[in-house]
């Protein structure tokens, strides 16, 4: 935990979970400890979410019908709930995804122009 | 709804469960249990924050709010049953007056007609002063009127009523109308199948024998098969080849009389065998863009002008007035003319009712606010903002309204079909049937209309009470420890009772006012004995009788009928009183062709007078024997004092412009007596000249039956049916009627605004008095406490109740004083309205105040008895 620590941490982006979640549920139907743990896994631990603010997310996309959820068991064989994408939802990754790719190509492209100079 | 409810149950067993799961990975990696458990906390959040996130993601917000208000309104509301109960009946009555109201306005008045640009048409009408006004040219003042330059099109559209058979078409009466080649294509209506009538209506010269039926005829006759394209019918005993079917919906421009054949103009004259004379062309026109309606009619009043000016014209069409209406809604009818003032004035009558039920309300709610005092003083404590508690008494105002104004609209449906039947009473007003589904549809504006005035009348009774309520925590407080009402708040309740006595002043003394008049209708001299005479319309339409035998056999049924115990007398006539129309023509005396009046004719078999009760003054009655004698007539005063003056009119001769259809000679008949005058087609106006002529001398094919009875008349009903049918054996009845029955028909108009009025005012004192009852019953215990103190220093039972009844006596008297004066003004506004309202006196004013002190004064009795009976030491304890 303590080289974690050490390690610079970025606060998410407002909006940017939900898109995570989604890039996430790309890999099949998980519940939502694992969905915590996937994205700081994946992410090189940078990226620290507070594991709380999940739910609340989760519950828009479920609103937004972009994931649907179901009853499961869990790894250690307990009644868990399984979120998994909808298709609907499989298109909007795939919208945001290409956003995100824009923005950022962008936001790269203004940033390194002003060291040039 | 259910998935936000399931999501947010499971959330919490869920974040526990993750955090588990987050200890357990923490005790994997070698960190003691405390310590895992309390990292996995940190990690997760804030839970109570986290769950009102999850919980604001289903929420909308300001519905949420809505929800919550309108639980807590409803539940308060429940609390109450009482004022709820109250307050709901209060708003339906008014409001479902109003919507009935409506509804018969909104049929006969505003409903546009289902054709193109409906608000640009007009219809042309010309009247004989101070008669209705007719929709009937002639084609040459057609032909002149089409000249104008205001109207972008002249269309010719004459209804008239049409014997039709066929094949497979059971022979009956229709309605349907001869229109011009403009007609279809300028409403804008496309046939449902074939075609429509166009340019050979108007070719004179070249009648085409073709006709276009309406879509309901195709349907009910030819179960819409096609195939009627080509098939024929018989219309007046012309044939005549189907060529198209009219599109859905249409019925002609009149929506009480539903069209169902529709010929070329052309037609008219070969059907009628007559020339397009005057009465034969209806004209409607469609005004020009930015031409108004006063522009049109200055012009085409001029070309009227020239048009009754041409040579051939009659002098009677020379005394016409030209008229012009808008035709948006329809063709003006009969029953327009007539409803036209009673609707005015019911709106009038139940504008008010609703005005007096929201001072009613807003009466309740004023003191049910003073109760809640304390409800409020906490809530304002606790944070409530001035505008939450605004929002919450309206949220309450507003739902009672609803469900006023729901319940309204389930009254208002089922009083429209009274108000209906009462409107159709007795006989087809002036002979056109109404079809009831049409005046009690309601549609988008009846229903805006209800929601308008339900969100109005919410408003008026709900935001007064609200003010005034105080919202700071201190004076809210303050508001409650007081014992008495603040002194603008009673004076505003106390106004609200006495506006609402006003209001009832002025009901009650208008609807007194129309009562009077119906039962002085009732009971007016008609010149004839109303009672005891059985009236039977026989439909000679189809007999099959030439008038030879007709004259036989109806004297032959006259005599039977006589001998019939019960029967006093019988007769035939071409009229009855009151029956809706009559023949008139313009008459001449010899010797004196200055005088050239308009008189209106009867004819009357013998014993007529007798029948009816009137008097013969000189002369003689009509005889068996002048059958076959020379033509003989029978005048009334009035012409006798018109065309004779002094002289003796008895054996001299009157001779008739154009009546009998006997071509064109002019016959001239004796007069052979002078009866009283009688009224004739209108209870309200003054017997007109009337002239007698002998049933059997021309061939007239009289039809209406009139018998005396010597009991009551409903019970010879069943042997006259029978006498009827061995005598007459191919002559249906049409309808057996009593002349009560038919006089009562003819004063409908006046009967509905009676009955309404009395209802709606008879409410309004209802009101009146709960709202007093409910002032008084409410400070008294407010202040039983001071009445207490009162008693317990000497005062008696009595003066207490003195003291409250001087208080209500005050209040109804400001209101009676207030009211009467706008009740004077009512009356006289309601005398221009409808102009036959007998003005007798400030009488009726009078019924009004009385009957409304009366009934405001036992209203305040039952609180006044209480407070005198309040017991010094409960009050006293009651601290």
């Amino acid at each position: 935990m303590s080289t974690k620590e050490q390690k610079e941490r970025i606060e998410l982006l407002q909006g940017t979970l939900d898109l995570l979640i989604l890039r996430t549920l790309l890999l099949g139907p998980t519940h939502g400890h694992a969905i915590a743990k996937a994205i700081e896994f994946r992410s090189d631990d940078v990226l620290q979410v507070e594991q709380g603010s999940l739910y609340p997310a989760l519950h828009r996309l479920i609103k937004r019908r972009w994931i649907s959820v179901e009853e499961g068991t869990s790894e250690n064989n307990r009644r868990a709930k399984f979120y998994q994408l909808t298709p609907k939802g499989r298109k909007q990754l795939t919208l945001e995804t290409s956003k995100w790719d824009k923005l950022t190509w962008a936001i790269a492209r203004i940033l390194r122009s002003t060291e040039e100079r | 709804m259910w998935r936000r409810k399931r999501m947010l149950q499971d959330l919490e067993q869920e974040m526990r469960e993750h955090i588990e799961m987050a200890t357990q990975d923490n005790i994997d990696r070698g960190i003691s249990p405390e310590e895992a458990r309390y990292a996995a906390l940190r990690k997760f959040g804030n839970v109570t924050r986290i769950k009102e996130d999850a919980r604001e993601v289903w929420t909308v917000v300001w519905l949420e709010q809505f929800m919550q208000d309108v639980r807590f309104a409803l539940r308060q509301l429940g609390k109450s049953p009482a004022f709820t109960i109250v307050a709901v009946l209060t708003l339906a009555l008014g409001i479902g007056a109003n919507t009935a109201i409506f509804s018969l306005t909104n049929a006969l008045m505003l409903r546009p007609v289902p054709v193109r640009n409906p608000n640009t048409l007009v219809e042309l009408l010309h009247h004989y002063p101070g008669e209705p006004a007719f929709n009937g040219f002639s084609w040459d003042a057609y032909q002149i009127l089409r000249q104008n330059h205001v109207l972008s099109d002249l269309i010719v559209d004459s209804p008239d009523t049409f014997e039709i058979h066929g094949q497979a078409i059971e022979p009956r009466t229709v309605f349907g109308g001869y229109v011009g080649g403009t007609f279809f294509e300028s409403l804008g209506l496309q046939p449902a199948i074939g075609r429509l009538v166009g340019s050979e209506a108007d070719n004179l010269g070249h009648p085409v024998p073709v006709g276009v039926v309406s879509w309901s005829f195709w349907k009910n006759n030819f179960s819409s098969d096609p195939s009627i394209l080509g098939k024929q019918i018989v219309i007046n005993d012309t044939p005549v080849t189907i060529i198209g079917v009219a599109p859905h919906g249409f019925s002609g421009l009149n929506e009480e009389m539903s069209q169902d054949v529709w010929l070329p103009l052309s037609m008219e004259p070969v059907i009628h065998d007559a020339p397009l004379g005057w009465g034969s062309v209806g004209l409607i026109g469609r005004l020009k863009p930015g031409v108004s309606l006063e522009g049109a009619r200055a012009e085409l009043a001029v070309l009227f002008q020239s048009a009754i000016q041409t040579p051939d014209v009659g002098p009677y069409v020379r005394k016409m007035d030209f008229e012009m209406r808008s035709a948006s809604s329809g063709l003006s009818s009969p029953i327009r003319q007539m409803l036209n003032a009673p609707v005015r004035v019911l709106m009038a009558v139940t504008s008010l009712v609703l005005l007096l039920a929201c001072a009613n309300l807003a009466g309740l709610f004023l003191a049910r606010g003073a109760s809640r005092r304390q409800e409020m003083a906490v809530r304002v404590c606790l944070g409530a903002g001035r505008l939450q508690l605004m929002r919450q008494l309206l949220t309450e105002s507003f739902l009672l309204s609803l469900f006023g104004g729901l319940l309204s609209v389930l009254l208002a449906y089922f009083g429209g079909r009274g108000l209906l039947r009462m409107v159709t009473s007795g006989r087809d007003i002036v002979g056109l049937p109404i079809h009831a589904e049409v005046l009690a549809r309601p549609d988008w504006r009846v229903l805006v209309f209800t929601g308008t005035i339900t969100f109005v009348t919410a408003i008026a009774f709900g935001v007064f009470p609200a003010m005034g309520l105080s919202s700071q925590p201190a004076s809210a407080m303050q508001q409650v420890a007081r014992v008495g009402e603040s002194r603008p708040r009673r004076l505003f309740g106390k106004s609200l009772i006495v506006a609402q006595v006003a209001l009832s002043t002025v009901l009650l003394s208008v609807a007194a006012l129309f009562v009077g008049y119906v039962s002085h209708l009732r009971n007016v001299d008609l010149g004839f004995r109303r009672d005891h005479l059985l009236l039977v319309n026989l439909d000679l339409g189809r007999s099959g009788y030439d008038a030879e035998q007709w004259s036989r056999l109806s004297q032959d049924l006259l005599t039977q009928l006589q001998a019939l115990p019960g029967v006093r007398s019988a007769t035939f006539s071409g009229m009855t009183p009151m029956l809706g129309a009559g023949a008139s023509s313009f008459a001449s005396v010899d010797g004196h062709p200055e005088v050239h009046e308009t008189i209106s004719i009867n004819f009357v078999s013998p014993h007529y007078f007798d029948t009816y009760g009137t008097p013969l003054l000189s002369g003689r009655d009509f005889s068996t024997s002048d059958e076959h004698g020379p033509l003989v007539a029978t005048i009334n005063e009035v012409i006798a004092h018109d065309f004779f003056g002094s002289r003796n009119p008895i054996g001299s001769y009157i001779t008739l412009d154009h009546v009998t259809g006997r071509g064109n000679d002019t016959p001239k008949y004796q007069i052979v007596g002078v009866v009283a005058d009688a009224k004739y087609n209108d209870l309200q106006q003054q017997p007109p000249r009337t002239l007698y002529l002998h049933a059997f001398q021309e061939d007239h094919f009289v039809s209406q039956l009139s018998l005396r009875a010597a009991m009551n008349p409903e019970s010879l009903t069943g042997v006259l049916r029978e006498k009827v049918a061995s005598v007459l054996k191919t002559v249906p009845i049409a309808r057996i009627t009593t002349m009560t029955d038919q006089i009562d028909a003819a004063i409908v108009p006046e009967r509905l605004t009676a009955t309404l009025s009395a209802w709606f005012a008879a409410l309004a004192a209802l009101l009146a008095s709960v709202g007093l009852y409910g002032l008084l019953a409410y400070t008294v215990s407010r202040r039983t406490n001071e009445i207490g103190v009162r008693m317990a220093v000497g005062a008696t039972g009595g003066n207490v109740m003195r003291m409250v009844l001087v208080e209500a006596l005050v209040m109804v008297g400001s209101g009676l004083v207030i009211g009467a004066p706008l009740a004077l003004w009512s009356k006289l506004l309601a005398t221009k309205l409808s102009p036959d309202l007998v003005a007798n006196g400030s009488i009726w004013v009078l019924y009004g105040v009385v009957a409304l002190a009366i009934v405001t004064l036992v209203a305040a009795l039952i609180p006044a008895r209480r407070a005198s009976r309040v017991d010094p030491l409960v009050a006293l304890r009651c601290e």
